[in-house]
């Protein structure tokens, strides 16, 4: 068992991080004793927090990199890595000296001396680590999108609620600091009340390869790759990344950057915590391959009390390019060029619209939005420190996180919306307060996947 | 609106070497209906890997048609197909595909069906997805059958099943079946680096 040391966060540091904290609704003193912050379960503002990773394969290493302001500052240290293939793992204990490798997560959830867990694995696991985390009183930061399941969005809600962890859903692109600029343009009405959020996205790939099944690598543990999902023979185009395009595993764009840019416009519009009323989806299927999710796709999101609709378009490039083409940025600017124009969303408001490119990592507002002066009397908004040291604000002081799970599992089920009217070809009325969908038996069990044990909830 | 295709059609395009046509054939199959899931099922079995897979689409495409609101006859007649398909003439990888497409539209008729496949509780084959197919089924009979595979299954299938109507909200003795989702099995060969 590791010894738990205390180490001293360098002051301007936590007093920046702190001060933060105090700028949102929570009320948080500007200079916090550690021994107020450390309520039981909750480390004070000197201690370190020891930290976990739950997959190691390319996003999850991007979230270890992330992390690394925080562990330079000494807030934080990486002692435990998990992933299930061998290889990656071996890659990633090399990347983090002294960290204890496990193929099982549940041995870094046995681990007492753990604070907080990093969730990088694929989708169809997320709502199952998200609630074995939680029950062992982990802090959790998991990767979006939330989860694939309805059943799981509610369950990692109530788990979350019940032991009280701080939780972060990496839609990060609510952290950026021009989605600051946007929330801000937005709340003060510079536009309206906003009854139309146009997302656009480029298509889900095709699987040309006809790739036969075979056995697994003997460095994958195949059953620990599933997990939750049902046994089927090794196929090496469901794994590693391309997990995305399989509706069970990934969702396609829509539960991928869909979880990015509708968390925008749900935070942004300040809809976290409502629903959907009706969900209506039409989309092209790959016409070949392994992978499932809609190529092309069109789904309408209606809103009631307030009334707005959400809709979200996945459209050929050369359509992309035409409709919303990226502007012209030098890249000396603060947020540099748009690299990523090929996703983001047009707010159409009463008094004109506003748009922005990416959502994610990169969020880009027009210039319009950037250049707007605030004036006298203006409403303001959360800044977000960065969306890990957001999570740390979380972890060290009780403050809801930006992205925290009940704001994540509402943005999944969108995706999982979308999604589900997609491949039922129907149009779903969905009840968000009792989380159902109404007067359709089979959309209803399909709000839940009975996960192979003992892999489950 | 999706074209109307005769079963014969269906099945001529469904084997097309063309992907597009393919497609257009799976993406439709959905009016043909209940008679095209055994010869679909015979694709999905022993067709070349993409009419293979286009088959297996095309039998979803039926299922999810007929489980629309106000369709309850196609429903009971999809259903019944699929459980004439649940029979050990069937290769387990089709009867497994067959349990999750039940696993959405059945009634207690499937649950009846899965009880009586011969030795269920011991074919490891196929239980796993026999027993989320039944746990998905929102009727008394479900929840009944699980109770009782738990009375009569061997001992390496009991805790499925009691987490299975634990998932039902049924009460099950932890001592005798306790929850194991949180107990590490998998141990890495992999030495951390100093």
């Amino acid at each position: 068992m590791m010894s738990r040391r205390l180490h001293e966060v360098p002051r301007r540091a936590f007093l920046k991080t702190a001060g933060l904290a105090a700028g949102t609704a929570v009320a948080a003193p500007h200079v916090i004793p550690a021994k107020v912050l450390a309520a039981p379960g909750r480390k004070g503002a000197n201690e370190r927090i020891y930290v976990g990773h739950i997959g190691m394969g390319g996003r999850a290493r991007g979230l270890y990199r992330e992390m690394g302001p925080l562990r330079e500052r000494g807030e934080c240290q990486s002692v435990a890595v998990c992933d299930v293939d061998e290889k990656r793992l071996e890659r990633a204990a090399k990347e983090v000296p002294g960290a204890v490798p496990y193929r099982d997560y549940r041995y870094i959830l046995q681990r007492e001396d753990i604070d907080a867990v990093v969730i990088g694995t694929p989708d169809h696991w997320h709502g199952v680590q998200f609630v074995h985390a939680a029950e062992c009183r982990k802090h959790i930061y998991c990767e979006k999108p939330a989860c694939c399941t309805l059943e799981e969005s509610k369950a990692m809600i109530e788990a979350a609620r019940k032991t009280g962890i701080a939780s972060q859903i990496g839609s990060q692109g609510r952290s950026q600091p021009e989605a600051y600029l946007m929330h801000r343009y937005l709340v003060n009405g510079v536009i309206g009340k906003v009854h139309w959020v146009e997302c656009f996205h480029y298509p889900s790939p095709v699987d040309t390869s006809h790739t036969p099944d075979s056995d697994p690598p003997p460095e994958l543990d195949w059953d620990l790759w599933l997990g939750p999902l049902r046994s089927r023979p090794y196929n090496r185009r469901y794994l590693h990344g391309v997990f995305r395009w399989l509706l069970e595993s990934g969702g396609g764009q829509i539960r991928d950057r869909g979880a990015h840019v509708m968390s925008c416009a749900m935070y942004w519009l300040g809809a976290d915590g409502t629903g959907p009323v009706e969900i209506e989806a039409t989309g092209t299927p790959p016409n070949q391959g392994l992978w499932d999710s809609a190529v092309l796709m069109n789904v309408t999101y209606t809103f009631k009390n307030p009334d707005w609709k959400m809709t979200w378009t996945q459209m050929s490039n050369e359509e992309i390019k035409r409709r919303f083409p990226p502007e012209e940025r030098t890249g000396d600017e603060p947020g540099g060029r748009i690299t990523r124009p090929g996703y983001g969303a047009v707010y159409h408001g009463e008094h004109g619209t506003c748009m922005h490119w990416g959502g994610d990592g990169g969020t880009w507002v027009e210039k319009k939005v950037r250049q707007w002066e605030p004036p006298a009397g203006a409403k303001d908004v959360y800044r977000s420190p960065g969306h890990m040291e957001d999570w740390f604000v979380g972890i060290r002081t009780g403050k809801k996180c930006i992205m925290d799970i009940e704001w994540g599992a509402g943005v999944a089920n969108l995706c999982i919306l979308g999604n589900l009217a997609y491949v039922l070809g129907r149009k779903l009325r969905w009840d968000h307060a009792s989380w159902q969908i109404l007067d359709d038996e089979e959309a209803q069990r399909m709000i839940s996947r009975p996960q192979r044990h003992p892999y489950h909830l | 609106m999706e074209p109307k295709l005769t079963l014969q059609s269906l099945l001529e395009k469904i084997q097309s070497d063309d992907p597009d046509v393919r497609t257009a054939a799976w993406l439709a199959a959905g009016s043909v209906g209940a008679s095209a899931l055994k010869p679909l099922a015979e694709l999905v079995a022993h067709g070349e890997l993409e009419v293979g897979r286009a088959a297996k689409r095309a039998m979803w495409r039926i299922v999810r048609t007929a489980g629309a609101p106000g369709q309850e006859s196609a429903r009971r007649a999809v259903e019944n197909a699929l459980v004439d398909l649940l029979s050990e003439s069937t290769p387990d990888g089709v009867r497994r595909e067959v349990l999750w497409m039940l696993s959405e539209i059945g009634s207690d008729e499937t649950v009846a069906a899965i009880r009586q496949i011969p030795g269920i509780l011991e074919n490891k084959a196929i239980r796993e997805d026999a027993r989320c197919c039944v746990q998905r089924i929102p009727t008394r009979a479900a929840v009944r059958a699980l109770a009782d595979g738990l009375e009569a299954a061997p001992e390496d299938f009991q805790l499925a099943l009691a987490q299975a109507l634990r998932a039902r909200g049924v009460e099950v003795d932890k001592a005798k079946y306790p929850c194991v989702k949180l107990v590490p099995t998998k141990e890495t060969s992999v030495k951390p680096v100093k």
